[in-house]
């Protein structure tokens, strides 16, 4: 694991990054908090593998990577990371190869386990130091995503998930400056919520997944360099390319959310 | 009865309707709903205790987990 050093940005550094550094919401103190920055991403499926692939690239300095799964046939329609050579590995580990050797200033680590109540503060322990920290939800499934928000409550970290199966995407963000108006996950989608769709059920096209990934790694760095801090609901309709926001807002009663509030 | 919007589409309903009565008279699933009214989420267990008003916006979608 190696880490970019600290300090001024190098030629090469202004070379690589010029086109995100001409933007004045960005520029070089914004591009030091991106290289001090350290993201925790869970799931990486469609969501995950491009999402992780912009965080890189735009030079988020260190990146934790975290999937059980090994690459099957079905994936590479739309993990485009990923390829025939990959299949039966971990994914984590795949990702992990790949980003290394496209960024070496990167600094990476991989678990190739499924996050779970019992892991998750061994996982997300490394963030709980750190000054720019964010987790990323792009797993598959509901009971994971209401473990991710509960992890991420209890620890104040900054939560952004994004979701897409059949032709819906959905995407928001927890970040402490919001969340009292905004309430969590589960305040959103309590426990007993019943659901209608998953990937593997209602299938879904590749770019419509491109697309949500896409929007969670920018979500995510307008929270990093304070351009947004999130609390609207983003839902996608891949059919007709129209997108809604709803403001997102808490449940007094909320069991995950209430006790920031006690 | 007064005049909402459900999902884009007219819909009449009783004057001091509740946002709950709105699901049940349509025979759906309040667990298999979120609910936003006039563009601000509303927590489920609050749709008893909220009135439709004529004009109001209510859109119903499913939670999304794929990834």
């Amino acid at each position: 694991m190696t880490q970019r050093p600290p300090g001024s940005l190098s030629d090469r550094d202004f070379m690589r990054y010029s086109r995100q550094l001409l933007l004045p919401e960005v520029s070089e103190s914004g591009q030091q908090r991106l290289f001090a920055a350290h993201i925790v991403i869970i799931g990486l499926g469609g969501l995950g593998q491009l999402a992780a692939q912009y965080l890189a690239a735009a030079g988020v300095g260190r990146l934790t990577l975290i999937d059980g799964d090994r690459i099957e046939l079905s994936n590479l329609p739309r993990q485009l990371l990923y390829c025939e050579a990959d299949l039966g590995l971990f994914k984590a580990e795949v990702a992990a190869n790949k980003l290394q050797a496209a960024h070496g200033g990167l600094a990476l680590r991989h678990h190739c386990l499924a996050f779970d109540a019992d892991n998750a503060g061994h996982l997300l322990a490394p963030l709980l130091a750190e000054p720019h920290a964010l987790v990323l939800d792009c797993t598959d499934n509901f009971l994971t995503r209401q473990r991710v928000n509960q992890a991420c409550i209890e620890r104040r970290l900054s939560l952004v998930s994004a979701s897409v199966a059949h032709f819906q995407g959905q995407l928001f963000c927890l970040d402490g400056r919001s969340l009292a108006a905004s309430g969590c996950y589960h305040c959103l989608f309590p426990a007993d919520t019943r659901l209608s769709q998953s990937c593997s059920t209602s299938g879904v096209l590749g770019p419509a997944v491109g697309v949500m990934a896409s929007m969670q790694a920018l979500q995510a760095l307008n929270l990093l360099l304070d351009i947004n801090d999130g609390g609207y609901l983003h839902r996608f309709d891949a059919k007709s390319l129209h997108w809604q926001h709803a403001k997102l807002t808490r449940d007094p009663d909320c069991p995950v959310c209430s006790p920031l509030w006690s | 009865m007064i005049s909402i919007q459900l999902n884009g589409e007219p819909l009449a309903v009783p004057e001091h309707a509740s946002l709950a009565a709105v699901l049940h008279e349509r025979r759906l699933d309040p667990n298999a709903f979120a609910l936003v009214l006039n563009a601000e989420l509303v927590p489920r267990n609050r749709w008893q205790h909220i009135r439709c008003r004529a004009g109001d916006k209510l859109e119903l979608f499913s939670a999304v987990a794929g990834g």
